[in-house]
């Protein structure tokens, strides 16, 4: 299938596992290669380890234990990503209200909107927003 | 901070001025001593406002003797060091020669903190000078921790109520798919998103009302409301508040209107078509009236539907039966038409 995102490396991070199976339809319906689903934070950290990632989706509560490490890696690896969360947006910790959040539930369109931002390619001069918060918290 | 000395002189003369409080206002001065709620004077004349009266309950309260508090700045509840926007607002109320009345957090003697509602009011002599401040205080702690209680309840609730429906959406999905065609399972995705949305909106707001604009700009987004390419839509009237059963129901109704008129309508076209909508708000004896039109244009003709659809039976049903509404919908050759008079609270409580 032709589409925009053919062939990018898509991280999935979702604990509940129909959810993870409708995304990751969302994500092969866009052309992208799924990896994961990751079901908790170590599982993640480890798929961030062993694979090559384009750009990932982020469930912020996975049962209970919160995403904001794997955050953190893809962030120091330059890796963009999405928040995806069934709370409202201000529960988010304050440094991580920067990226971009998808509300639970959502539609295609919706995703494919935010990963078309995410993968844009960089106009030159303008600095990547991960890059702006690695150097503020450093 | 005054020294000792100072200190004591403050006191001296504070304890002086009690004293002739208490010749000239005898049973009133035992009463504000011995009353539950707790209270302060301060003096006025001193740039500080220095506390020269305290009852026995306000140092109950702050957890303070007497002699520790009579002379301090009035700001000494607030911790060291204080929080700025506490500080402003604790000395424009001593500041001023009128009353105010406000909610804030205090540190007492042991680390602890309680909230107040403190009640400050100046008091004058006879040629009208603001001399000194009464302040009172009534302990709202409990009042607050039950209301953080409430607001992190109602966000699980919320939390999950969203996930809930995040899981029937991927169930319908998967379920659906192969054996309904792409249309069902996006029409029943959309309601479900529909649904979500104004979900959302209300858990915001406490489940106490929703704004009309918010409702409209969260249904119509993925219809182009806010599309800078192309304007389509065009939507005119002061925002109201609605109930959460009222915008619940809006909010359906609005998703079933766009998506027909993506299907058949004004939006269905490439960029000629519109859809204005448009309201007014009208006082009755009655109580206060909506009258609310979606009006399409410059799109196809949209024939009316052969069998009544959930969509139809949504806009014409949901609104008459849950909201206590009026609907009309026509088939006009110019576009579609809905007409919706509703009745609005004028204020949503709780």
């Amino acid at each position: 299938m032709n589409s925009p995102f053919s062939g990018r490396r898509a991280l999935m991070v979702e604990d509940e596992m129909i959810v993870a199976w409708l995304l990751e339809d969302m994500l092969t319906d866009l052309g992208c290669a799924v990896i994961g689903p990751a079901g908790n934070v170590n599982q993640a950290l480890a798929m961030i380890e062993a694979e090559a990632i384009d750009v990932a989706v982020l469930d912020i509560n996975l049962n209970g234990q919160l995403s904001y490490p794997i955050a953190d890696a893809l962030g120091a690896r330059g890796v963009p990503f999405v928040f995806v969360t069934g709370y409202d947006e201000g529960r988010i910790l304050d440094g991580y209200r920067v990226f971009p959040v998808l509300q639970k539930p959502f539609h295609r369109s919706e995703l494919s909107d935010i990963l078309a931002k995410l993968l844009a390619p960089k106009e030159p001069g303008v600095e990547p927003v991960i890059a702006a918060v690695a150097k503020e918290s450093s | 901070m005054p020294s000792e000395k100072d200190k004591s002189k403050e006191q001296k003369a504070a304890e002086s001025e009690v004293e002739s409080f208490r010749k000239d206002l005898g049973p009133f001065v035992v009463a504000a001593e011995t009353t539950r709620m707790a209270m302060v004077f301060t003096d006025a004349k001193e740039s500080n406002h220095p506390l020269i009266f305290a009852n026995d309950s306000f140092l109950q309260l702050a957890g303070y003797s007497r002699k520790e508090v009579l002379g301090q700045s009035v700001d000494f509840l607030l911790g060291r060091p204080a929080d700025p926007a506490a500080l402003t607002q604790v000395e424009a109320a001593f500041a001023g020669s009128s009353e105010s009345d406000f909610e804030i957090c205090f540190h007492r003697k042991d680390g602890t903190t309680f909230w107040a509602n403190v009640f400050v009011s100046p008091i004058r002599d006879k040629s009208d000078d603001v001399v000194q401040h009464f302040a009172s205080f009534v302990d709202i702690t409990k009042h607050i921790k039950e209301e953080e209680h409430l607001r992190y309840l109602l966000d699980e609730l919320n939390h999950r109520t969203q996930n809930t429906l995040a899981t029937v959406q991927a169930i319908a999905v998967q379920t659906l798919r192969g054996a309904a065609n792409k249309e069902v399972v996006d029409a029943f995705e959309g309601r479900i998103l529909a649904l979500s949305k104004a979900h959302s909106l209300l858990g915001r707001k406490l489940w106490q009302s929703a704004g009309l604009r918010d409702v409209i700009d969260q249904i119509l987004q993925p219809f182009g409301l806010n599309d800078r390419r192309v304007t389509r839509f065009s939507v005119k009237g002061n925002d109201v508040p609605l109930s959460p059963k009222a915008a619940l129901t809006l909010a359906m109704v609005f998703h079933e209107l766009a998506t027909n008129a993506a299907k058949h309508g004004a939006l269905s076209n490439d960029a000629s078509g519109k859809v204005e909508i448009a309201w007014q708000v009208e006082s009755t004896p009655q109580g206060d009236r909506m009258r609310l039109r979606w009006q399409e244009s410059g799109g196809p003709p949209v024939p009316p539907p052969g069998r009544k659809g959930f969509g139809s039976r949504l806009i014409e049903g949901g609104l008459a039966q849950d909201l206590d509404g009026e609907v009309h919908l026509d088939y006009d050759p110019g576009g579609v038409v809905c007409q919706i008079i509703m009745p609005i609270q004028r204020q949503v409580g709780r």
